[in-house]
């Protein structure tokens, strides 16, 4: 036990008059000692935390240079190769930005790798949670508020990238553009409405700006405030181990501990994008040039995070377009655009309520499952990375095939194929890991560990000897949780007669869908810790004394 | 040995055996392997010719077209299945192909790559000057744009005198010193002609739109080429001369449409030539590490390669560091 000190007279002093006004020290000291689980995987999360703060001072400062307008003028600032070209005023101010303000081309770019990194660390977080199944009761709110960010966050990202009306800029808004125009019926009213006119109007750059750093960041805001505060309440789930169960929480107490390393942390993305802005250009705006609707260029790409609706929009066939009525549905664009982006959004908000529903599983989880132990999410989260991962390859295609000399349209064919085979066989791959795993955990957990250790038999046949596992992988191999679904339960009462819900269509596909979803699980329920038959056998022969004996 | 004998039988030994294995067999091949240079090196005999361009040999150019291009296009030009009519495009195209090593070509199925001349200025002037005067269907053609600067001086066009034929150090030395002012003075001339044409162009604007509404869709915008349809490319423009562009536009190789002078006029090719290459020169604004100006696809994978890998190699670090009783 630690002495007890009294805090400095003066410090006491206000301590003890804030307190007597808001009664702040027992809820400060409980918060306080809030305990934060030890394991990497939790921190990925504050990457965003931080990349979203380094955001928000760096976009600030940028605020206070940028001119959102796309008036024209002539450019007659300090970069002398474009001195003399008309440009929209909101290019020249980026170009102010670069070359005539004080670190400006720093803060510029740390603006973007620190946007870049924190859509990836979005992305990690995100996978941390599905894999452990940490989005299950009670956290599913978390999750959507979780999707909600992803999505607002890409969106975010690509307004502003949209900004400085350079030429990639404007490629991309022209393909937002084309993307909203696909939509039937409301698609040219829409675009009209947005950019003030047809393409490029004059109002577009003011609009998005308007957008990309009042409205969306004030709910990305807003979002994760409560997407923190939420966590806050329910606190992290834990990986398996002793002492670690759905009542209880072991970590380190938030202060000192925690927040010393977490401030340390902080400093650490920092250091990494600052480090990044410093040394790797990005988005060299100067040297693309101002837009016009006259340019294009081959070789440009959207940031990665919008890569994989690029992708599939390259690479989905156009043979599906029609008419109806005189009025084209440009279904080749609506669907890789619009319909890709919806599926995406779509499957990562539903599947909590659908994995519950499958499995009828309405109890809270706290203690985080190892993804091997639920081999078809952990399966349909690989099918997932799979397909989002074609599509963001075939976004990038023409540098594919430009850097190892593939044929263009072979890439178009191998992504069209790859898209449908690759997440089946990333799904059915996965699913057999993870059984293998099971099952090499539950003959850990019968025999304990192989220990390298061979010893030959006095009739000649040589054995490995196996020793007895720690009590912290006993625990953590012994608590794998059996995978049931109440679908699969006795549908049949004591009279005989099938209850209704089981009869009907979605009561089937339920029950298929709860069979697929369990079976194939190897179960540890039955095993005994150290009840191996190899382990007894070593123990047989007379080297059995220098075993611990248990 | 004690240390691998410990480590073989290690779970990650295997991998590191194959890794090192195809490591091994990669840089093998990519140091043994003949490139395209190294047969260059011994194709190019000791070309020692002196340098001027009024002295042309119509007889030895009729020798070269003979040897190296006429089994693919014929001994009048008139082509064959392999090779195209060479009639009607004019000693531009000739100057162009055969000035970026890309004609004699090895292989007339595929796209030839940019390479080093086969052959030295005195022979293509030859052999130009033997396709004028034979091949040739009148006028038909762009002439070579002789007004716009080419490659620098190449150093072994001017020959350093040799010591066995000087009588004493004295006067050897002379010499040497002599050929190498002759070639500075040359360097220095050529610089002159290269900065008045690209400076001449005063116009960015006007480069910049031409650029970027005719070449950069497929030569991309900072001119690094870019993948086309039927598995061909746009070659990277960054080593070419502004008369090998010029003579590209006006002859129009390969999948190229041709711009001829009267749809791009030619100070509006200078002007486009002027941006381009300026633009390559441009220095890296934002860092010593361009990424090659591929652009958002290398910023995506160092942000997650390095940029996040890094951080979460950082989490991995504190969070591994904890006392007992945490």
């Amino acid at each position: 036990m630690s002495k007890t000190t009294q805090a400095p007279k003066a410090l006491r002093g206000v301590g003890n008059f804030i307190d007597d006004r808001f009664h702040l020290a027992k809820t400060g000291e409980k918060n306080l000692r809030k305990v934060f689980p030890n394991h990497w995987s939790f921190m990925l999360g504050e990457i965003a935390l931080y990349s979203f703060i380094i955001l928000l001072v760096t976009g600030v400062f940028l605020t206070l240079w940028f001119k959102p307008s796309m008036a024209e003028i002539v450019y007659d600032g300090s970069y002398e190769r474009l001195q003399g070209v008309p440009m929209s005023e909101a290019y020249a101010s980026t170009l102010f930005i670069d070359f005539d303000v004080r670190g400006g081309f720093l803060v510029r770019q740390i603006h973007h790798w620190a946007a870049l990194i924190f859509l990836a660390s979005l992305v990690v977080h995100m996978l941390r949670v599905f894999f452990t199944g940490a989005f299950r009761k009670p956290r599913e709110i978390n999750w959507l508020i979780g999707v909600g960010i992803f999505s607002i966050a890409i969106v975010e990202g690509l307004f502003g990238y949209s900004l400085p009306d350079d030429l990639p800029s404007g490629m991309g808004v022209r393909i937002l553009q084309g993307v909203i125009l696909s939509l039937p019926l409301v698609g040219t009213y829409i675009s009209m409405f947005l950019f003030g006119g047809e393409f490029p109007g004059e109002e577009i750059i003011t609009r998005l700006y308007m957008l990309h750093i009042l409205l969306l960041p004030a709910l990305l805001l807003a979002l994760i405030v409560a997407h923190f505060m939420i966590l806050w309440h329910q606190k992290h789930t834990q990986y398996p181990g002793i002492g670690h169960t759905d009542k209880t929480v072991v970590g380190t107490p938030m202060f000192p501990a925690f927040a010393v390393k977490a401030g340390g942390f902080f400093f650490f993305t920092f250091a990494v994008t600052a480090g990044l802005s410093a040394f790797v250009q990005v988005n060299p705006i100067h040297l693309f040039g101002p837009f016009t609707p006259t340019s294009i260029t081959s070789g440009l790409q959207p940031d990665w995070y919008m890569g994989f609706l690029e992708g599939s929009l390259r690479i989905f066939p156009n043979t599906l377009d029609f008419d109806i009525f005189g009025y084209a549905v440009p279904v080749a664009v609506l669907i890789p655009g619009l319909g890709v982006m919806g599926l995406l959004f779509g499957a990562l908000g539903a599947w909590p309520f659908i994995e519950q529903w499958i499995t009828g599983d309405k109890r809270a989880h706290n203690v985080a499952d190892r993804p091997r132990n639920a081999p078809v999410r952990t399966g349909l989260g690989v099918a997932g990375i799979t397909a989002y991962g074609i599509l963001w390859l075939a976004g990038s295609n023409d540098i594919l095939s430009e850097t190892f000399s593939i044929n263009l349209y072979l890439t178009t064919y191998i992504f069209r194929v790859l898209i449908i085979v690759g997440p089946v066989v990333g799904f059915i791959i996965t699913k057999r890991i993870c059984l293998g795993l099971q099952r090499r955990d539950r003959e850990t957990l019968e025999h304990g560990y192989e220990s390298g250790v061979i010893q030959q038999l006095p009739s000649g046949e040589f054995i490995e000897v196996h020793r007895e596992s720690s009590d912290e992988t006993v625990e953590i191999l012994s608590s794998k949780p059996t995978i049931t679904s109440t679908a699969l339960d006795e549908t049949v009462d004591e009279k005989g007669v099938e209850s209704p819900q089981a009869r009907k269509g979605m009561g089937k596909l339920r029950r298929r869908l709860a069979l697929w979803y369990t079976r194939d699980n190897v179960t540890v329920s039955d095993v005994q810790a150290h009840s191996g038959h190899h382990l007894h056998h070593s123990h047989s022969a007379e080297e059995s004394d220098k075993e611990p004996a248990h | 040995m004690k240390w691998i004998t410990a480590r073989r039988r290690h779970p990650l030994a295997g991998y590191v055996v194959v890794i090192l294995a195809l490591a091994l067999f990669g840089v093998g091949y990519a140091a043994l392997a003949p490139t395209a240079d190294q047969a260059q090196a011994r194709t190019l005999a000791a070309d020692v010719s002196s340098q001027d361009d009024a002295d042309v040999d119509v007889a030895e150019g009729r020798a070269i077209f003979d040897q190296t291009c006429a089994t693919c296009h014929n001994y009048d030009g008139s082509g064959t299945e392999t090779g195209p009519d060479l009639r009607d495009v004019g000693p531009a195209a000739i100057d162009f192909q055969v000035s970026t090593g890309r004609m004699p070509s090895m292989n007339p199925n595929a796209q030839m790559p940019r390479k080093d001349m086969v052959m030295s200025e005195q022979e293509l002037a030859n052999l130009i000057a033997y396709y004028n005067a034979e091949i040739r269907s009148g006028e038909a053609g762009a002439e070579i744009p002789t007004d716009v600067p080419d490659h620098a001086p190449d150093r072994e066009s001017f020959p350093s005198p040799l010591r066995s034929d000087f009588e004493d150090e004295e006067s050897y030395e002379e010499a040497l010193e002599e050929a190498e002012n002759e070639y500075q003075a040359a360097l220095e001339a050529y610089e002159a002609e290269y900065d008045a044409y690209i400076a001449g162009a005063d116009n960015t604007d006007m480069g910049m739109k031409l650029y970027l509404t005719n070449c950069a869709h497929c030569h991309s915008w900072s001119g690094g080429g870019g993948a086309l349809t039927d598995g061909r490319w746009a070659p990277e423009i960054h080593d070419a001369s502004p008369r090998e562009i010029y003579e590209a536009m006006v002859s129009g190789p390969g999948a190229m449409p041709m711009f001829s002078d009267t749809v791009i006029e030619p100070d509006e090719k200078q002007e486009l030539i002027s941006y381009v290459k300026t633009l390559q020169t441009e220095p890296n604004a934002g860092g010593p590490i361009d990424l090659q100006r591929v652009g958002q696809v290398a910023e995506g994978f160092i942000s997650w390669t390095i940029g996040l890998a890094l951080i979460v190699a950082c989490a991995i670090w504190i969070t591994a560091k904890q006392r007992a009783h945490d």
